[in-house]
């Protein structure tokens, strides 16, 4: 299986006033493609840090970042946005919709950056809001959907420009024990029927169970890999 | 091409801010109806007052008079000035008005002598209702300026009072020269004799001559030959003694600049305060947009364009009432039977929206520039 994503040595540092923060501290980590990867850890572990790192929304300090073959320490501000907008789909714990926006001009949104006809991008955006189930929602505005719901929204906008990474980062964070099921299923079905690479972050250690492999930083170090490992069937999760 | 495609957002953005959308169109409109105004005053005075190559025209006026009511020369200068060289006809004038003051609504009556001033004018003059023969016919007919006609809903067989005369409308006419669209011209002799008894007795000479090249030459010529007279006079082209009668309008018109200027100052602060307002609110949403692969640029470009459209809005909405209304109530500033027209027109219009889309893009250079050049990571943390 081919890696698409390596760190090697990877850190970041952040200065604030006099005291140098290292969230992530000379990572080497390896990712194969279609991987469903839960990262824990406590708070200030580096978990988010890694996962925007991973994303292309920040830059490491040191070390090397090589995602889908993309240097992302080498990669300028507009070219890194233009890299992002083709390989990576980003899902929040708030789910970050715009609220301006209903579910359709929501997931619309990332396929404005894409030169394709008017129909082919509707029948993208249907697939998609089809795809996790909330098409017949699509009018509606993030005000009008609930957390789950919105969650949704969220996902079919990382998914809808078809990215090989989708990072999550708590997902389930804001949501019910039902609805973070659902949203956990749905990460799992675009894991395995779609062959997505998930990188997701979690506090929750039943959202682990739907992940291939669960790794634990500690103080932007990797403390145990593969600490629990394959993967669990939905239903037979306990969210 | 993204910031194209990407319009549609900035549109629903504005559409559905729908308060602070509408608010911030209002004070732009109101702030740009006013500049707009202003404006339409300044290009009178440009228009009115500013000298062409194409000026052929001289006005005769009594030395040190600035008024048509003091200003009393004898009609027989006629002879004398047309013996001048370079002056192709002259035309005397007695000039009356409904009100001395400066006004928006002043009747001008111009005496003239019918034949020569339709010898002299008629090709530069368009009757669009009425009859010239009607006018030519009879004595208390008046051919009506089309700005004076609209303004006072003359149409033609309506008699009309104003300062003292009662005249008929023959014909109502439309020329290039704004002098011509408030006044009343009628036969010399009925303005000498409906006034006061005053035959013989004009207010002023206008002058063609040959070409603009001795304008000047000319001038000094006519005032040299009656420099000694007892009635000397005062001779200038004609956009400068516009100038010199309406001074006090110039200059209340120069002063009206800085109040415009204040307008399209408000207009940026209204439009810099709602961006700055809608990016702070939205500094999560920024963050969001560039995570799903917007350049710093394009949301740059966008919150500039959000600025642009809503300047757009209220400047169009502005500008095009400030036109309508000065087009529809055509009204003049008119002193001493000189006339500054409140020109507007779709020229106007056009300035207007590019004011404001320059006023739209200022207004979100700031916001834009910190939006899209702040840490993604750390806004997200933030939010």
């Amino acid at each position: 299986m081919d890696t698409i994503i390596e760190c090697r040595r990877l850190t970041r540092e952040y200065r604030k006033a006099d005291t140098v923060i290292r969230p992530l501290d000379e990572l080497d980590l390896d990712v194969p493609r279609g991987d469903f990867l839960a990262l824990m850890g406590p708070s200030g572990s580096g978990k988010t840090t890694l996962l925007n790192l991973i994303a292309g929304i920040d830059s490491p300090t040191r070390g090397q970042l090589l995602v889908e073959g993309a240097d992302i320490g080498a990669l300028g501000r507009n070219r890194l946005a233009a890299w992002r907008s083709r390989h990576v789909g980003y899902i929040f714990q708030l789910y970050n919709l715009v609220p301006a926006l209903t579910a359709y001009e929501n997931v619309e949104l990332p396929m404005l950056l894409h030169p394709m006809s008017r129909r082919e991008r509707h029948e993208r955006i249907v697939a998609a809001l089809d795809r996790v189930g909330i098409a017949d929602r699509k009018d509606h505005f993030p005000r009008q959907l609930s957390g789950g719901q919105e969650q949704r929204v969220a996902i079919a906008r990382a998914i809808v420009t078809d990215p090989a990474i989708i990072v999550a980062d708590e997902p389930t964070g804001d949501l019910d024990k039902p609805a973070a099921h659902a949203v956990m299923t749905l990460l799992q079905q675009l894991n395995r029927e779609l062959g997505k690479t998930i990188i997701m972050v979690t506090h929750d250690p039943a959202a682990t169970a739907y992940a291939a492999r669960t790794l634990h930083l500690d103080k932007g170090r990797l403390v145990e890999k593969d600490s629990i490992g394959g993967r669990l069937e939905a239903e037979e999760a306990s969210v | 091409m993204n910031a194209l495609r990407c319009m549609p957002y900035v549109l629903r953005q504005v559409a559905r801010h729908r308060i602070r959308s509408a608010l911030t169109v209002l004070g732009v409109a109101i702030a740009m109806f006013l500049f707009t105004a202003v404006q339409a005053m300044n290009e009178g005075v440009t228009e009115a007052t500013a000298a062409t190559a194409n000026d052929t025209t001289l006005v005769v006026y009594r030395e040190d008079r600035y008024c048509p009511a003091t200003s009393r020369l004898p009609q027989d200068y006629q002879r004398r000035i047309e013996s001048v060289d370079g002056v192709v006809s002259v035309t005397p004038m007695k000039i009356v008005v409904s009100n001395c003051r400066t006004s928006l609504d002043v009747v001008t009556f111009r005496g003239v002598p019918k034949d020569d001033f339709i010898a002299d004018r008629g090709d530069e003059i368009e009757l669009i209702a009425g009859s010239i023969e009607d006018w030519r016919r009879r004595t208390d007919a008046a051919l009506v300026g089309e700005t004076l006609a609209a303004r006072r809903g003359f149409r033609p067989g309506m008699t009309f009072d104003a300062a003292g005369i009662t005249a008929y409308v023959a014909g109502i006419i439309r020329t290039d020269d704004a002098q011509d669209h408030n006044v009343a011209y009628t036969a010399l002799e009925f303005v000498q004799l409906a006034h006061r008894d005053e035959l013989g007795v004009v207010t002023q000479f206008n002058v063609k001559v040959r070409d603009a090249s001795v304008l000047e030459r000319v001038a000094e010529d006519i005032d040299a030959i009656f420099a000694t007279a007892q009635e000397p006079t005062a001779t200038f082209s004609e956009k400068a003694f516009i100038g010199r009668l309406a001074d006090d309008i110039i200059e209340l018109v120069g002063f009206a600049r800085w109040l415009g200027l204040g307008c399209l100052a408000a207009a940026l602060a209204l439009v810099a305060n709602s961006i700055v307002l809608a990016v702070q609110s939205r500094v999560s949403e920024h963050a969001v947009l560039q995570t799903l692969g917007f350049s710093g640029r394009l949301v740059s470009a966008l919150i500039i364009a959000e600025g642009v459209v809503l300047a757009l809005l209220g400047g169009g909405l502005g500008a095009a009432a400030a036109v309508m209304v000065a087009a529809n109530s055509r009204y003049a500033l008119s002193v001493e039977g000189t006339s500054i027209p409140i020109v507007a027109g779709p020229g106007l219009l056009a300035w207007g929206l590019l004011v404001c889309g320059g006023i739209g893009v200022i207004a979100g250079l700031v916001p834009a520039w910190q939006a899209s050049h702040r840490d993604i990571a750390e806004r997200l943390r933030a939010a």
